[in-house]
Order: C-alpha cells, then structure tokens, then sequence
C-alpha cells in the first residue's frame, strides 16, 4: 500500500491508475487471448443493437446454426460462451435489450445514454498445431464498450485549443443550413464585448440556447452529425454541471495577445480546456485508446433520406474521429505494450431496410462516405473492408408484379405506427447524387419495427452478414 | 493503304436524335406497394431445366481427323467382315456352333457397349463439373446478386443421381436471399459437400499411407513405383466415386492426366505447400532410415495427388485451405513405422 500511495504521488492519481491496469492486462494478454473490439458510429447508427445481437449470437454459438459463415461456430469448434459483463462496474444492459427485442411487439433498444461493457469469453477447440500440444482448448476474451454515438465527436477536439476550435466551428457556422437555424444565436454572441469581465449568468444562458440550437440541428429535417461539444447534447453523468456552460466564440477577429484576465473569453477558454482534459481525455485514455479491430458503423441510408448536406456533414464527422484511433501493425510485443487497430471494417447498417440486389450499391456508396477517412487507414498498410450489415433483421424479402414486370420489394412494419407495409425503397446510388435527386421521389427508405428474435433457436436468417463481421474481425484468432 | 479514309470522322449529334436517351432519369421509383399486391419470395423448388450445353471440343485438324477417319473405318470393316466370315463359317459348320458364336458376339457387344457408355458418362461428368467450377470462380468475383440461380440450377440438375443430392437440396434451401452470388458460392462450398469432404479426405489420408508404408517395406525399387501407381489409381477412382463421377476407365484417365498436368505446372501456392511439404520431409527423415524416407516420399506424393483430384471432382472451388491434410498424412506415416 505504501508503494502504491507513494508511486501515486509522484504520477498523480489517474495515471497510477491506468498504469495499474495496464499491468494488469498485460499479464492477462500473455497468457490468454484478448480482443478488444471498438464498436464505432455517430449515434442512431445502431451500435447498441448490434452490440447486442453479436452478444446473442455469441452466447448460443456452440448450437452452430445460426452463423454459417463464422468458420469457428460452423465447424462446431465453440465449446461455450460465457458473459463476464456483470463483473464490468457498468455492465452492458444485454437481457434487457434482449427482452424488448422479444417481447410482442419487438421494439429497438432504447438509445445508450451512458457508457457500459460487454465482456464475454468463447471457450473453443484448437485446430491441430503446436498450441494444441498446450492445451485442448482456448479461451478468447472479448471486450467491448457502447457508449453514445454524440460523445465520440468529442475526440477530434482532443487535438485543438479554444482558438482552433472556434475558428473550426466559425467556418461551420458559417455555411447552410447551420446558417441560418443559428443566425439568431450567433447575432447574440457576436454582440457582445468578450473582453469584458465576464458574466457567468450570461454565458449559462448562451450555452443553454446554444444546447438547444445543436438539439435542433440534430433534429429533422436537418439531422446534422458533427455536434460539438458532445457532452451538450447528451451530459450523461455531468447534467448540470457549470463545466458543461461552454460554446464556441465564432467572432471576426480573435484578440492577438489572448484574452485579458477575468474577462468571457478567457473563461470560455479555461472552461475548453477544463471541458477537454478532464472529461474528453480520461473517457480517450480510459476506453479508446486500446484497441486491436475496430468496426465502423454508417447509417447510409439516413443520409440518403435527407439529402447532401447531412451527407457532406457525416462523411466529415466520421473522418475526423477516425483520426483519433491509433492504426499500425500490430505485432506480438507491440499487442502486449501498445495495441494498434491492424483491421477496420466498414460495415452499412440497416442492410435489411433496402432490397438484397441493392447490398452491392450499398456498400459502394458506403465507400464514398468513407473515402477519406479509408485513404488514410489503407496508407498505414491496415486492411480494410466494407461490407452492408443488418444486425437485427426487420424486413422480409418479397416481390410484387409491377406494370407487368417483377419488382422485388421489402415486407415489414413501419416503425412509426406500427403498421405492415410493402415497400420498394428505391435503388442506393453508387455515386453522389444530383442535388435535385436528393427527394422523395427516388428514396423512400423508411424505418422499420424489429421482427421479433427469438430468446433461444437463433437462425441465419435473423441477421444479415452478421457472421462475416464476426469472421473478419476474429476469425483467426481462434488457432 | 489507299487514301480512303477507315475511320468515321468525329462530329456533334443532336442529343434529341439519339435513339436512347441515357438511363439517368429510367430509374424506378420509390413506391409503397399494396399489400394484397405482394407475394413472398419463395425458394425455387420447380423442376429445373435440363442443361444441353456440353463444353466444345477442340478442333483437330483436318488431316488427322481424315486420317484417324479413314484407319477407323477400315479396321471397323476389316473386323466385321471377319466376323461376318467367322458366322457364316460357324453356321455352315453347324448351326449349333453358328448359335454359339453369335451369342458370345452378342454378350461381346453389349457389355462393351455399358463400359464404353459408362466411361463416357464419367467424362462427360467429369467435363461438366469442370465447367461448373469456372462458373462458381466466376461467380466468387461478382458481389452483385441475380446470376447465381442459373449455376444454383445447373448443380442441382447434375447432382440429381448422384450420392449427397439431399444435402445439397438441403443447403440450397438454406441459402440466404439476401446473400450475392459470392457467398452464394461459398455458403454451399462449405455447407453442401461436407460429407462428401471427409470422406474423400479420409480416403486420400488412406491410400496416402498404405502407399507410402508399403514402399517403406518393398524391397525392390521397381516394386515401388508400380506400387505407387497401382494406389493412385485406385484412389483416384475412388475419389470419383465419391463426388459422384461414374467410375470408367475413360474417366480415370482423364482425371490423371489433369492431376499430373495440374502438379507438373503447380501454381506458386501449391509450391509453398510443397516446400513447406519437403521441409517437413527432411526434418522427419532425418531420424528415419533411407527407406523410410522414401516411403515418406512416395505417400506426400499420393496425398498430393489425391488433393488435386480431389479439387478437380469438387463441383465447387474449395474456399478453406487443405494444408492440414499433408501434414497429417506425414505424421500418420511416420507413427505407423514407428510403430510397426
């Protein structure tokens, strides 16, 4: 105890701290295999149900029916899966999401709110080799973390300063159709003297409108994804908190000498910093700066509805949190001290929300969100795929006879009122739309009410592609 | 060349006088669709189609074909005529002779017959399974969907009377609609044939060492490679039967001769397995006598035989890797000479 109280000393408290685990995991990594998987997407991209149905299909992978292409549960080599979660001290929520998946109705998980853990070990027979000569069995630990889709745009801001950051979102603010939403709000920043001491009760009431503006942005018809500070739209743990009055400063000219002391902008700007190191920094340090494979999941098919400008806004939110994540090799040493991301997948949810011929289109438009992002993980030499995914499958594949041709089509029930509807949603563009094809005449894609999966006896065909994530992100690590 | 131009000079056309105008605005559009309108996609249980298309043969040229023609047709001659004279002789004999001798050319001519249909047939199999594999390659490199009905059709027609049509009915059942023609290919690749597999893994794993113990304990080096021959042979038939190849002499030959041309000209994959084969050989045969080594030899090179015949019956190209098989046959080798 002494030891540990004087190495906390000298390191501060959180960094002893992450220390120690590291230690911890490193003993654990050399005598057992460890995966960490980060589970990435802005929010209402499904993580939290596809977290959920690979924990399902995980935990009854040794009946080895319902992943045909997860080479490990198809050649029957699972032994068992065991949850750990409840050991995490904030444990992932899996029964009841499950049960809300089951019950009659089915309906979606409710929307994470908070950070939580998955943790489950898969017991598996050794394929012949030297590791069998060990033992007859392996045991792989998977981790994984849901969290809110809003928090992870916090990342980026990890790089810049208040002055950086406000010049970023003043560019922002300065084009459609962020424009004009906030042209009331920025009047009202842009009035007064920053300069000046500052007035706390002001800025509170600033950073409240200023809430509410990003709750309006986020909201149709806008649907906008790259909302910062994260923490504004969903506090989480730190509702009320004076940390959280806090937005940028979008004015002309920043004052060359800073600040002066004790005036609103020097607060905004202790407040920045504060906001950064003591709430983006531990959440970076703590859950996303260790991972081995990463999966990134889009919702394409929101942006299709809404049109270029939440495309545009999506395709540059997901490329600069993807330049948080370390991507490198990773070899046995490197696994053990430092792990690196050496395999991304790209997966487009909601697969099941279009028809099966449009998967290939699916995964090509997906491409063009991610282009950028994907130019610079290919560059670190880090293989990358991308693949149209449907974690919870809600629709059935149907035809119908259309002006005397087939038309294959979608049955399913609409998420809003619950009603069961047939439905072509259209055909997924493999290139950037025409402005004026942005409408509801060429996509319709509509969300629909989960099928109702079943608590036992998984099949195939309640997911789609579910088990080639599954094989790409651990298929070999189980030797 | 003459002065006459051969190209089409280039020039603007009016866009209206076109007599396609391009795609862009024909998609279709996005529609809700009555649900009494709709009927569910159900999998395809009709009766398939019969499949007539044979692969061509290669032209040989005319020479040879009048040649071959020509000695063809007077050999025929030539031995009916004598046949005809051996009857009449027979008959004028005695017609109890002449009965005799028609009847042994009747039995003659009907079980030639059978064997000579019957190699044809496993040709014939053996031609249709290969055209079977380039459509599923073909198909493995298109993620699209829609054209994998036609091969999920023609493998369907072909497996009708052959062992393992029920699992193959069962996995095709199984299949996906969402899936593309890809993993279409895979799905069945690992779902549709894996009783077939083992067996003929197991099989291979057999007269791999049988093979290679038996030149182990021949004392003659000539023994050996009539040994090795005779084994590879029947595996190869065997092996055929297994996938559901009709077993002939035709077809066997044929099948050699595409392992043999398919080792001769191995592709870079299959010499990394062969040098990680021969290394595996030395580290073994080091504490082996000079025998034992050959025997070693002689059963990797039956194993490998049999890997490639094996991948040539398969109507669908083998998506998981074979390594573990070589390896297997070694070490059960060596046990087996150790022990023995």
């Amino acid at each position: 105890m002494g030891i540990g109280r004087k190495l906390k000393g000298w390191m501060g408290e959180e960094r002893a701290e992450a220390l120690r685990e590291r230690l911890h995991e490193v003993a654990e990594q050399s005598t057992e295999r460890h995966l960490r998987l980060a589970v990435t997407g802005l929010s209402q991209s499904g993580k939290t149900v596809f977290i959920t149905a690979l924990a399902h299909h995980l935990l009854q992978a040794h009946r080895s029916v319902s992943l045909p292409f997860f080479e490990v549960a198809a050649s029957g080599r699972i032994v068992s899966t065991r949850d750990l979660s409840p050991t995490a001290p904030r444990p992932f929520p899996l029964q009841s999401a499950l049960a809300r998946l089951a019950q009659e109705p089915p309906a979606w998980p409710a929307s994470t709110e908070d950070l939580s853990e998955v943790r489950l070990a898969i017991r598996y027979r050794r394929t012949a080799g030297l590791r069998r000569l060990l033992s007859e069995t392996g045991t792989l630990y998977l981790d994984i973390i849901d969290y809110p889709g809003e928090w992870l745009l916090d990342l980026p801001m990890l790089t810049l300063d208040y002055a950086g950051w406000c010049a970023q979102q003043a560019q922002l603010f300065a084009v459609e159709p962020r424009a004009s939403v906030a042209e009331q709000w920025l009047a009202q920043v842009r009035a007064i003297d920053w300069s000046a001491p500052a007035d706390r009760q002001q800025i509170r009431d600033l950073s409240q409108s200023f809430a509410d503006l990003l709750q309006q942005l986020r909201a149709d018809p806008h649907a906008l994804s790259l909302l910062q500070p994260g923490r504004l739209v969903l506090p989480g743990a730190l509702a009320g908190d004076e940390r959280l009055a806090l937005f940028p400063l979008p004015v002309a000219e920043w004052p060359a000498g800073g600040w002066p002391p004790g005036s609103g902008g020097e607060l905004l700007s202790q407040r920045y910093a504060g906001y950064r190191d003591d709430v983006v920094k531990p959440f970076y340090t703590r859950h996303f700066a260790r991972f081995d494979r990463q999966i990134v999941l889009v919702d394409c098919l929101k942006t299709l509805n809404r049109g270029e400008h939440c495309f545009d806004d999506m395709k540059r939110a997901l490329t600069s949190i993807l330049q948080s994540f370390n991507y490198g090799r990773s070899g046995f040493l490197r696994r053990l001290f430092s792990p690196r991301i050496d395999r991304v997948l790209f997966a487009s949810t909601k697969a099941d929300h279009v028809t099966a011929n449009q998967h290939h289109n699916l995964d090509r438009f997906l491409e063009l969100i991610i282009q950028d992002a994907q130019r610079d993980i290919r560059f670190e030499g880090i293989e990358t795929r991308c693949l149209a995914l449907s974690s919870v499958r809600s629709t059935q594949a149907a035809e119908a006879q259309v002006d005397g041709q087939t038309l294959s089509c979608l049955r399913g029930w609409r998420k809003s009122d619950g009603e069961e509807v047939a439905l072509f949603p259209g055909e997924v563009p493999t290139e950037l739309p025409r402005p004026q094809d942005w409408n509801d005449e060429r996509f319709r894609f509509i969300d629909f009410a989960p099928r109702r999966l079943p608590l036992n006896d998984l099949q195939a065909k309640h997911h789609i592609r579910l088990d080639q994530v599954l094989e790409y992100m651990m298929g070999d690590l189980f030797r | 060349m003459s002065g006459d131009t051969q190209w089409q000079k280039p020039r603007y056309l009016e866009p209206d006088q076109l007599a396609q105008t391009p795609a862009r605005d024909e998609q279709v559009r996005a529609r809700e669709l009555p649900l009494t309108a709709v009927s569910d996609v159900a999998e395809d249980e009709s009766s398939p189609a019969t499949v007539s298309a044979a692969p061509s043969q290669p032209r040989r040229s005319r020479g040879r074909r009048l040649f071959a023609l020509s000695i063809g047709g007077l050999l025929t001659a030539g031995v009916g005529i004598e046949l005809y004279r051996l009857l009449q002789w027979g008959f004028a004999t005695h017609p109890w002779l002449g009965a005799g001798l028609s009847g042994l050319l009747a039995l003659a001519l009907i079980s030639g017959g059978t064997q000579v249909w019957r190699s044809l047939r496993g040709l014939r199999q053996l031609r249709q399974t290969e055209a079977l594999q380039q459509q599923a390659e073909r198909l493995l490199l298109h993620s699209g969907q829609g054209q994998a009905s036609r091969f999920l059709k023609q493998l369907e027609v072909q497996y009708q009377q052959r062992p393992g049509h029920q699992t193959l009915l069962d996995a095709i059942r199984d299949l996906d609609s969402a899936y593309s023609d890809a993993e279409v290919v895979r799905y069945l690749s690992r779902h549709a044939l894996t009783e077939q597999d083992a067996r003929a893994r197991r099989c291979v794993q057999r007269y791999s060492i049988e093979s290679g113990v038996l030149v182990a304990l021949s004392p003659w080096a000539t023994f050996d490679m009539l040994l090795v021959g005779w084994r590879n042979l029947r595996m190869l038939r065997e092996i055929a039967a297994i996938y559901g190849i009709a077993p002939g002499a035709a077809a066997q030959w044929a099948l050699l001769r595409r392992v043999l041309h398919s080792l001769a000209f191995a592709g870079a994959s299959e010499m990394a397995i062969d040098a990680g084969s021969a290394a595996l050989g030395s580290s073994l045969t080091s504490t082996l006598s000079a025998r034992a080594g050959q025997g070693l030899g002689a059963g990797l090179f039956t194993a490998r035989t049999g890997v490639e015949a094996l991948r040539l019956c398969r109507p669908l190209p083998q998506v998981v890797r074979e390594e573990p098989l070589l390896k297997a046959v070694a070490s059960g080798i060596v046990e087996r000479l150790g022990r023995g």
